[in-house]
């Protein structure tokens, strides 16, 4: 059951055909019936009169048999009464029997008695009501009965009845009685071949239905078709347009909106390959002349010892500020191919406690120019993974820079757990902390904590931002925790295997050692 | 004394790049394209080739792959693009090694060239052999059944260095400093690269590796053929 309701739900053309059915299905019953009431009222009508015609025929010409044999003996009235039975019910077939019945009035006294039913006719079939009308009238009387014999059967039945005089016995009531089944075959037939036609009407309304929604649902059903091959991101297939009705309009404007989808994409892929050409070119034109300034800068910082002091500090500044132009240019280069969407992962297996150590020992000297530390909390020795390793050292070295520039003195706490599937570091720092709003900020390119707070570490402001792309390009998470002097929690998840999802975060982003 | 041939378009980093070689003590050949890189290499053979990507005229990694269909000299390529793909071409173009500008230092390009031209292994000598590689350390040769097998310098550096411990398991960083002398480098590419090209020209069947093993998620080691 809840099949076929599905099927109703999801398909438009069992929905139009079955309602379609249903209402003409309602239209050809109330008009068959009409037609079939019409035509049996009028069948009924026209066998009505032609029957009270011939029965009125018959029993005047028996009443005046009966006149004629008015004086004569008994034997001779009975021989009339058995020739008007003969002659009345002779000529008939049994669908169309002729019967005869010829009863006693009541009041009727004589003591012969004359009453007498042709073929074993069943006399008590005239009914009493027809019998009251027949003494009543002075014309006929004639209702619908049915035709008992004394054998059993019964037959539907016109009786029609006068009363006749038999001379010598009296008022008497003369019956004929007429076979409806021929009648009823008739209308039977008529009934049946109204049925037939309904039913033909119907299962051809139902094969026209079934065409004209074909011809509307076709297109849609194509039309959604070529939707799914466009997600799917096959752009060139169209739907066809035969003609000039309003399913064409549909096409044509499916037909356009997919032309117009197609052209934005390719504008937009170009814009890309010329953004991706452009970083490309910028990179180019910007590093070589930079490498030249670096040379000649570092030339010009290795002779400072014969400088005078203002030359030698001036030339230490130009070596540190080519240094910070550098990591600068690096930076917004490794954005804009994130932006542009170019940016790919190089994955390897690598051991990340190891990776997560060398990046530790490289910073330990500013951390301790900073009197703090980073201590490494790993689950294991070795946790091997599969990723692009520049990337997640990048994240590493920013994270861990990060938390010693706002360590306030206080030591760094890197937890690294993994499961199975997944492997989470967490850098922990008890420094100055993060509010709200600058949670929400924090990894916003080049937004920096406290704008008063000198820049002595020389950031861009883009290693976070960064550090966040990395981590996604990594299906990772990268999330930050903090509160104003408590200091600040980075939780970096990434899946162990590349190309697979984070399934559980092993550190909470909450830290345990913090009660609100 | 050592010359090097710089081939680079830019003038000025030309001109730099001669005045830091020349204070370190190495004769510079300067081209600035890319189609007169061969000639000039011909006519004046250098002992080392530094080499841009982009270039007017041919390709950097066209001239790289020139050079090294008729000479087994060290090549340096110089890339402005941090761009792994041309990294990689570079590589598998046959350049030993590859530096991006800008350079940190002009003592790091120094040292980088030092360490491809100096002789490395020189604590052992002699002979090894490895598999059915019959190598000579001294001379700098490698024969397979008295056949000669012609490896660039750097190929046959990180053959002995995975040679002379068969068996030991090499790490990617290992090697790194091992061969190319860097301290801290995560550019695996580099290594396997080089594998690559080392395993076309000695392995039988460069598919699948008898000589330089692969050992999943730690790195390379030689093996003793039909052993482990």
């Amino acid at each position: 059951m809840n099949r076929i309701f599905s099927v109703f739900r999801k398909s438009l053309a069992p929905k139009v055909i079955i309602s379609t059915l249903v209402l003409c299905l309602g239209v050809i019953y109330v008009a068959g019936s009409a037609l079939n009431s019409q035509l049996s009222a009028g069948i009924k009508k026209v066998n009505l009169q032609s029957t009270i015609i011939e029965a009125n025929s018959t029993i005047f010409s028996a009443q005046y048999r009966f006149l004629l044999a008015q004086g004569s003996k008994n034997t001779a009235v009975k021989k009339v009464i058995d020739d008007i039975i003969s002659s009345t019910t002779s000529l008939t077939s049994n669908e169309n029997a002729r019967e005869v019945v010829f009863l006693k009035s009541p009041g009727n006294s004589r003591k012969i008695n004359y009453e007498i039913t042709s073929n074993l006719v069943d006399p008590k079939s005239i009914p009493e009501s027809l019998s009251k009308k027949t003494r009543k009238n002075i014309d006929y009387a004639f209702g619908y009965m049915t035709i008992h014999y004394v054998n059993g059967s019964r037959i539907a039945g016109l009786a029609v009845g006068q009363k006749v005089t038999i001379p010598n016995a009296g008022q008497y009531e003369m019956y004929i009685l007429y076979s409806l089944v021929n009648q009823n075959t008739t209308l039977k037939l008529i009934q049946s071949y109204l049925l037939l036609t309904g039913l033909f009407l119907i299962i051809l309304i139902g094969l026209i239905t079934w065409l004209v929604v074909r011809q509307v649902v076709r297109p849609v059903r194509q039309a959604a078709l070529i939707a799914t091959q466009f997600t799917a991101g096959n752009f060139s297939e169209r739907m066809n347009v035969r003609s000039e009705d309003e399913i064409s309009t549909l096409s044509n404007a499916f037909n356009e909106m997919a032309e117009s989808l197609e052209k934005q994409i390719a504008r937009l892929e170009n814009l890309s390959r010329v953004q991706q050409r452009f970083v490309s070119d910028v990179s180019h034109e910007l590093r070589t002349p930079l490498t030249t300034l670096r040379m000649a800068s570092e030339i010009i910082n290795s002779a400072r010892d014969g400088f005078d002091p203002m030359l030698a500090r001036s030339s230490e500044l130009m070596v540190a500020q080519l240094d910070r132009f550098e990591r600068l240019l690096e930076d917004l280069l490794e954005i804009s191919r994130f932006d542009a969407e170019v940016a790919v992962l190089d994955a390897v297996d690598f051991d990340l406690v190891e990776l997560a150590n060398r990046c530790a020992d490289d910073l330990a000297l500013v951390a301790k120019e900073r009197s703090t530390e980073l201590r490494m909390y790993a689950i294991a020795e070795t946790i091997t993974i599969k990723a692009d390793i520049r990337r997640v050292e990048r994240i590493l070295r920013n994270l861990f820079s990060n938390a010693i520039d706002h360590a306030e003195e206080k030591p760094v706490a890197v937890t690294i757990v993994a499961s199975d599937h997944d492997v989470a570091i967490g850098v922990r720092d008890f420094g100055i902390g993060l509010d709200e709003s600058t949670l929400m900020r924090v990894f916003d390119r080049f937004w920096r904590a406290d704008p008063s707070r000198a820049r002595t570490r020389g950031g861009t402001g883009l290693g976070l931002s960064i550090a966040l792309e990395d981590a996604r390009l990594h299906n990772g998470e990268l999330e930050a925790w903090g509160r104003p002097g408590k200091g600040a929690h980075f939780v970096l998840t990434l899946p162990r295997q590349v190309g697979t999802h984070v399934t559980a975060r092993l550190i909470k982003l909450q830290p345990d050692d913090f009660y609100e | 004394m050592t010359l090097v041939m710089v081939v680079d378009d830019d003038q000025d980093l030309s001109e730099m790049l001669g005045i830091v070689l020349t204070g370190a003590g190495i004769d510079v050949d300067l081209v600035s394209r890319g189609d007169e890189a061969l000639e000039v290499f011909r006519n004046n053979p250098p002992d080392l080739v530094l080499l841009d990507v982009m270039l007017p005229g041919l390709d950097g990694i066209e001239v790289c792959r020139l050079i090294r269909a008729e000479s087994m000299v060290p090549i340096i390529m110089l890339s402005a693009k941090g761009d792994s793909h041309d990294v990689v071409r570079g590589l598998e173009a046959g350049a030993d090694d590859y530096m991006v500008k800008p350079f940190k230092h002009p003592s790091e390009l120094v040292a980088r060239i030092r360490t491809r031209l100096r002789r490395t292994n020189t604590e052992i000598s002699g002979l090894l052999s490895i598999a059915d590689l019959a190598i000579d350390v001294t001379a700098h040769q490698v024969q397979r059944a008295g056949k000669q097998i012609a490896l660039t310098r750097l190929e046959f550096d990180l053959l002995v260095a995975l040679a002379k411990e068969p068996g030991r398991v090499f790490s990617r960083d290992a090697l790194l400093s091992e061969v190319w002398g860097y301290r801290h480098s995560t550019d695996t590419r580099l290594v396997n690269v080089h594998v690559q090209r080392l395993r076309a020209k000695i392995e039988h069947d460069p598919e699948r590796p008898e000589i330089v093993v692969t050992v999943r998620g730690v790195g390379y080691k030689a093996g003793v053929m039909g052993g482990s």
